[in-house]
């Protein structure tokens, strides 16, 4: 087991506690929750086993489910977007992404905010569709996604750079 | 065998994502009673939408034993109705008095959006249907038989700018001649009543038996608004018919009887 596993574990869990007993629990403007755990996945390493992303995805959103009493929409959402996450860095980097690092320090500003957006939009378009699961919300579905996703970018850019300075 | 292989592996990642969709799945129904409630409902539908399937499909294939089934009824109904008319011999002889006779017809296409709107009917000479007969329905009045061909007729509107049909107060008798403006399918205009008649808003209008088209009283309308001219002269007086045109699907055909004897009459004093 080498350093970049137990990093990986380590982050695993610190950002699966502090979304369930912090994030959580902000409800700003009653409603907005920013997902930070999300950065868990964002920051994946690029070249590594994108299987066992999808199985470490299924199992943050399903610990998240369980701890925050939720239905199950961030085990959904949570497992889409590790799916997801080949196609969508093949669409924001170009398809010569054979770089190490999580984020490519060499790639361009506007195609790691295009990734970012991508990922943020799409896992909370799925997380709110999964939680209202009906036609007749597709406003309030909508709103949540937008608004939530605002925060939720906001704070993955500013982990982003704190993560950098280390 | 090895080329199964290969293919799971080359689609593992959607697989694993497949299997681990359904289990959330599972885990979402499981937790959450509203899910639960969706899927079920959707479930139902499904069920039932097959369900209505097969049902359609046996009744297609059972139509021939119910038509035997309904062919003897029909006969044994047939027997009643012969011996029903027997008794009724005198009622027949009141409507034979009618100066009109009736026909039914289904429409086949209606008109209504041009100035000048037609019908379509699906009967023609062979079914006795001639020019100039009065067109009605079972709430008013639908136009007036224009061009005839062996199965088909076509009727002049009365949503037609051309067209005047005569028309009178059922209160008093007052008449005057109805015309359509070409604007709503349900707004008529009613010229040449003078104002020494007395008009109230909300008044029925009949036909009037002026015309050789319609028997006189069959309720066309009420009177909507109306404006009195300063001076002497006639209301300009708005109607709102009692039957909608626009969605009409059988009229009645009304054949008179002793035409030829009022176009005699109307020859001779001329």
């Amino acid at each position: 087991m080498n350093r970049d596993n137990i990093v990986s574990v380590f982050q695993f869990f610190l950002l699966l506690f502090l979304q369930s007993f912090l994030l959580n629990m902000i409800n700003l403007f009653g409603f907005i929750n920013p997902n930070l755990y999300l950065l868990y996945i964002i920051v994946y390493r690029l070249d590594s086993n994108p299987t066992l992303l999808i199985i470490l995805g299924f199992f943050m959103g399903l610990l998240l489910d369980l701890l925050t009493q939720g239905s199950g929409g961030h085990t959904i959402a949570t497992l889409t977007i590790a799916f997801l996450r080949p196609s969508i860095i093949k669409f924001s980097f170009g398809v010569n992404y054979d770089v190490p690092m999580g984020m490519i320090k060499g790639s361009l500003l506007s195609q790691r905010l295009l990734y970012l957006l991508l990922m943020v939009m799409i896992h909370h378009l799925v997380l709110y569709s999964v939680i209202y699961f009906s036609f007749n919300n597709t406003i309030t579905i909508l709103k949540n996604t937008l608004f939530t996703s605002f925060f939720t970018f906001i704070m993955v850019y500013i982990s982003l750079g704190l993560f950098k300075e280390k | 065998m090895r080329q199964l292989i290969n293919a799971l592996i080359k689609y593992k990642n959607t697989l694993l994502y497949t299997v681990l969709l359904m289990i959330s799945l599972l885990f979402l129904n499981l937790r959450s009673f509203y899910h639960q409630s969706v899927f079920s409902n959707a479930a139902l539908v499904l069920s039932s939408n097959i369900n209505l399937a097969g049902q359609n499909i046996s009744n297609y294939l059972d139509l021939a034993s119910r038509n035997e089934k309904l062919i003897a009824e029909n006969i044994k109904l047939k027997g009643l109705e012969l011996i029903l008319f027997s008794e009724q011999a005198q009622k027949d002889q009141a409507i034979n008095s009618f100066a009109f006779q009736v026909l039914g017809a289904r429409i086949i296409k209606n008109n209504y959006q041009s100035a000048r709107n037609y019908l379509i009917i699906d009967q023609g000479y062979l079914d006795g249907i001639e020019k100039e007969m009065g067109v009605i329905s079972s709430d008013g009045i639908v136009g007036i038989v224009n061009q005839i061909t062996a199965n088909f007729s076509s009727v002049i509107s009365i949503l037609h700018r051309d067209i005047k049909i005569n028309a009178s107060f059922k209160k008093n008798g007052a008449y005057g001649s109805l015309s359509w403006q070409g604007n709503h399918p349900k707004r008529m205009k009613l010229d040449d009543i003078s104002t020494i008649n007395p008009v109230v808003v909300g008044d029925t209008i009949v036909t009037g038996g002026m015309s050789d088209y319609f028997p006189h009283g069959i309720p066309i309308g009420k009177v909507l608004n109306f404006k009195k001219p300063k001076l002497e002269g006639y209301y300009d007086i708005d109607i709102e018919l009692f039957s909608n045109l626009t969605q009409k699907e059988f009229v009645y055909i009304l054949k008179n009887k002793k035409k030829d004897q009022l176009n005699q009459l109307k020859n001779e004093s001329r």
